[in-house]
């Protein structure tokens, strides 16, 4: 599978006459793009709007932020199965990218009506909390979308992601016949058979248990997002988006997959320091014992499969799934493949262990710093001038409290950067 | 402890751990009716009640299914 992937930097974007990119400009036609969108009945209200780093700008709430990718040559589409978008198989041919942006995906829109779960992501483009995010380095173009009130929660989610969609494809349709400025070639080529082989265990979240509902919107393999055995991914798939956020934290959006540096620094260094054999993506989230422990044994079992020798876990959640996490780490250990463990901790306040169920196989970790804001001792972040979607936001910790977007507000409550993004860690030197 | 998670009370060091339903119905299983969740609901505190009487020498599984209510010991790592 060869996946040739050309990258266009986006340096400015404005609203122009049609929609087109021209050395780093993307300009961006305002009216097409949302007639585009408004072509769905399903959509009520919706504007675009366009946020540069460094300005005094907070976007609220953010459900996703996806990077522009297009599918120019080879099967299927770019970001399958999502929205009932093509599932063909995806990773050959050649896929384009604008780089330095993102679509925003602005909405009120909460993922499920069973509660325990509520979007509460803002980015600010400047100050304190875009220190801490990849994300404020982007231009950001935000679809600020509302949907149908009359429409039930699930409809509501699919309404409003396939609206960031539609914006994809008609941004990144600019580039179809435009030559890339920046061409990488993604192959697992055949390696010096005496390097390492190593697999990569990547755990996501499934919302099925919480939501109560199969199809529930949320991370998605091919756009499913129920709860399924380990599956088995090729490296090009998840570039071409077949695995996508969002989830509730800033580094589980779409852009942040289809960026994770630890995928591509173990597929850059592919046949020179190791064999990287491939994707294990392990949904997480099962609600029994039994259930947590055979999806460790089967995401292990895989991984022997493959020969690997070594493995590198991330995860995007919190809470109970650690325990099929490191389960899976305890499970390859025994088998004899070495893991290391990437994650955040959690709040080690009156010496509580920072991992919910610490076991000696997990005896190489790296830490991204802290789960949680609190932790981080963040203080509640200044206002702005500008607020790109809700002007008001309920904050407590019942969210009983309407404040206004745009004054002081505290910092979402989790941080967790789950790909090391960031070079934070617990212990500064 | 009623745990749905067991092998995590178990490794954290629970002494007497009841092996509860799922994590989101940990004393009974709505999916059986009214009647059957509350027969099953008892059965499990009736196997905390009797753990709490059972002496111990380690963290210790009770299965409220096990007719014998075998104790499982584990295997914590």
């Amino acid at each position: 599978m060869r996946l040739e992937m050309g990258t266009f930097p986006v340096q400015k974007m404005t609203f122009g006459s049609r929609t087109r990119y021209q050395d780093g400009h993307l300009e961006v036609d305002k009216a097409a793009v949302l007639e585009a969108v408004q072509y769905d009945p399903r959509i009520a209200t919706v504007a675009l709007e366009i946020a540069y780093p460094g300005e005094s700008v907070r976007i609220w709430p953010v459900r996703d932020v996806i990077e522009p990718r297009l599918k120019v040559e080879g099967p299927g589409v770019t970001y399958p199965g999502i929205c009932g978008r093509s599932i063909t198989t995806v990773g050959e041919g050649r896929t384009h990218r604008l780089s330095g942006m993102g679509i925003t995906e602005v909405s009120s829109v909460n993922w499920h009506d069973a509660g325990g779960d509520y979007v509460e992501i803002y980015l600010d483009m400047s100050g304190p909390w875009a220190d801490l995010l990849p994300l404020s380095k982007l231009i950001h173009l935000c679809v600020v979308v509302e949907p149908d009130p009359g429409l039930g929660n699930e409809a509501q989610n699919d309404a409003v992601h396939k609206a960031a969609l539609v914006v994809n494809d008609q941004i990144a349709a600019a580039t179809r016949h435009l030559t890339p400025p920046e061409r990488e070639i993604f192959e697992l080529h055949e390696v010096d058979p005496a390097l390492p082989k190593v697999v990569y265990i990547w755990c996501v979240h499934s919302p099925q248990a919480m939501s109560g509902s199969p199809t529930a919107f949320c991370t998605a393999t091919y756009g499913l997002t129920q709860l399924t055995p380990p599956w088995f991914l090729h490296p090009n798939e998840i570039l071409d988006g077949a695995l996508t956020g969002p989830y509730r934290t800033a580094f589980a959006m779409s852009w942040t997959v289809a960026n994770n540096p630890l995928l591509l620094d173990l597929y850059r260094r592919h046949g020179v320091d190791w064999n990287f054999v491939g994707v294990i993506a392990l949904r997480t989230e099962w609600t029994t014992q039994h259930e947590k422990q055979l999806m460790a044994n089967q995401a292990a079992k895989l991984a022997r499969q493959l020969g690997a020798q070594g493995a590198v876990l991330t995860w995007d959640a919190g809470g109970n799934e650690f325990i099929e996490v490191v389960r899976t780490i305890q499970a390859c250990e025994q088998l004899g493949i070495k893991t290391v463990f990437l994650t955040s901790e959690d709040d080690a306040t009156d010496a509580a262990p920072t991992m919910l169920e610490p076991l000696l196989e997990a005896d190489a970790i790296v830490s991204t710093t802290f789960f949680k804001t609190r932790t981080l001792a963040l203080p509640d972040m200044p206002p702005v001038q500008r607020v790109i979607g809700v002007q008001q936001k309920a904050i407590g910790p019942l969210r009983d409290q309407l404040v206004p977007t745009a004054g002081s507000l505290p910092p979402p409550p989790r941080y967790d950067d789950h790909y090391g993004f960031t070079t934070l860690s617990c212990i500064e030197y | 402890m009623i745990s749905a998670i067991y092998d995590l009370a178990l490794t954290t060091g629970a002494n007497r751990v009841i092996r509860g339903a799922r994590i989101e119905h940990v004393c009974g299983d709505p999916n059986l009716g009214p009647e059957k969740d509350y027969a099953y609901g008892m059965r499990i505190v009736r196997t905390a009640l009797e753990a709490v009487q059972t002496a111990v020498t380690g963290p210790t599984l009770f299965d409220p299914m096990d007719m014998a209510l075998e104790r499982e010991v584990s295997h914590a790592s």
